[in-house]
């Protein structure tokens, strides 16, 4: 059953993601403490912090990656439309392909760039037909903006392809299975300037459709791409507010320090 | 405020701050330096008043490349973005006060090289005092972030507001009673408007003043408080 939650500040839109009180614990260690955040689907939300700060854990929380890590505890509540995606009845495979994600470093499958798109459709069932599937590696790819760079060579290896354009693949291999949230953890952080670029615009093209997420450590990053921004440190969420603000006129005396490169 | 982790990155904004503060400085002294070669008939000073502004636009170029250095190298976010933006915009508004004075130092030949003896208005001084003290002051809350002390040279300008519409009063009456005097009063008019519009950028230095302290724009931070 779906419960209804309160967003934290009252806007026009829903959030798509509501994230409430959420701790994790590895063994020891306190990563991330009491984080209240809404995701909405028009925005871009830019999650940035020094290393260690808890930033990617809290991310990889939205998706429950952090299942497969032994010794990590995750409290509070995640709801994805209302529905509690930590509850024991949700179906984890199903739950990553409503909120995909795209890591540091690309990783398309050791196959063709077909079937690297071609195989999250296939597993959930999306297609009926070879020519259904046709059409979503097609449109995937188009969103993606890599249909006209690969569509004469779609049997040739993803492996293959260069480093930004494999990134663009494996966000290609996201949106395949109709996902309503993207995570994105430092995409660009191994791509040159010119694939990176190639990136941004790509989540600009897809902010309106999809909530993105996006953790970075480029600054300048976070600033081009995201309408939100959260600044974390040792686990705490320090700042939350528009992009233009938190990079114009930050609000607390940490952010400012991190953001302008001064020692806190 | 801490420091960068770069100090180089320190560096090049103490040279932006240190252009502004120089520039504040230069044209509080050509202010001055017009009004006593208006006041004493001074020609040389005047002349020198005049060559004086040339530095003022040297120091203006100097900022202008220092701070697109900053853009280009720092890519400047927060604080130092709201400095930088405000610098470059103070910088102009600065090499403007010194133009007004340039005028005045201009019309003071005039004057001086007139025909007959025509008293200066005195409301003129009282307003070249006025107009010089919001130069110092709004320089001094630059230096010393002073985000209340930049409001208060902001609402100083009504008063010279005020002064000017006195003193236009003032020499158009005695442009009336005489007309043979037309020309030079013309001139004092002038100079009146010129110390009017310095007293306006003074206050424009202000605004940028307390944005760059507050990171908030003060019409609205003002408008905001009244409605509190």
């Amino acid at each position: 059953m779906n419960a209804v939650v309160e967003p934290l500040v009252a806007t026009e839109s829903k959030p798509k993601m509501t994230i409430r009180d959420v701790h994790v614990h590895y063994e020891d260690v306190h990563a991330v403490k009491g984080i209240d955040l809404d995701l909405y689907s028009d925005k871009v939300t830019a999650l940035i912090g020094p290393s260690g700060c808890g930033k990617s854990t809290l991310l990889r929380c939205l998706n429950r990656m952090n299942d497969t890590i032994s010794d990590c505890r995750v409290q509070g509540q995640i709801y994805l439309d209302g529905q509690d995606i930590y509850a024991s009845d949700i179906d984890v495979v199903q739950l990553r392909a409503r909120v995909g994600m795209v890591f540091q470093k690309p990783n398309p499958f050791p196959k063709s760039i077909y079937d690297n798109v071609a195989y999250g459709p296939r597993i959930h069932g999306l297609a009926t037909d070879r020519e259904a599937l046709d059409e979503i590696v097609e449109a995937s790819l188009e969103k993606a903006g890599l249909w006209q760079e690969v569509k004469d060579r779609l049997d040739h290896q993803g492996t293959a392809l260069s480093g930004g354009q494999q990134q663009r693949l494996c966000i290609a291999r996201a949106i395949a299975v109709n996902p309503e949230v993207i995570l994105m953890d430092e995409p660009c952080s191994s791509l040159d300037p010119i694939a990176t670029a190639k990136v941004e615009a790509l989540i600009d093209e897809l902010s309106g459709r999809y909530a993105i997420v996006i953790v970075t450590h480029s600054m300048q990053q976070a600033a081009r791409v995201s309408q939100k921004t959260v600044f974390f440190h040792l686990g705490e969420m320090i700042e939350y507010g528009d992009t233009t603000q938190i990079f114009t006129a930050p609000q607390q005396e940490q952010t400012r320090d991190y953001i302008t490169g001064r020692i806190g | 405020m801490s420091q960068h982790i770069l100090r180089t990155y320190d560096d090049e904004l103490k040279e932006v701050r240190s252009v502004v503060v120089r520039m504040g400085g230069l044209a509080a002294e050509q202010l001055a330096d017009s009004m006593r070669a208006l006041r004493d008939q001074d020609i040389d000073l005047a002349e020198e008043t005049r060559a004086a502004d040339k530095a003022l636009d040297a120091l203006e170029v100097l900022a202008e490349n220092t701070v697109v250095g900053v853009f280009a190298r720092r890519a400047p976010v927060a604080d130092d973005l709201r400095e930088v933006v405000s610098a470059l915009k103070m910088t102009t508004m600065i090499e403007r006060m010194g133009d007004y004075a340039k005028n005045i130092a201009r019309r003071s030949i005039s004057i001086a090289e007139a025909q007959g003896v025509v008293l200066m208005p005195h409301l003129l001084d009282e307003m070249a005092t006025e107009a010089h003290e919001m130069i110092q002051d709004v320089m001094d809350a630059y230096v010393q972030r002073g985000a209340e002390e930049a409001i208060a040279v902001w609402e100083r300008d009504e008063h010279l507001d005020n002064m000017y519409n006195a003193a236009y009063r003032q020499i158009l009456a005695r442009m009336m009673e005489t007309p043979e005097h037309i020309a030079t009063l013309s001139h004092y008019l002038m100079i009146a408007k010129n110390l009017e519009r310095i007293g306006d950028q003074a206050t424009n230095v202000a605004e940028q003043v307390y944005y760059t302290i507050t990171g908030k724009f003060l019409e609205e931070a003002r408008q905001a408080k009244g409605q509190g």
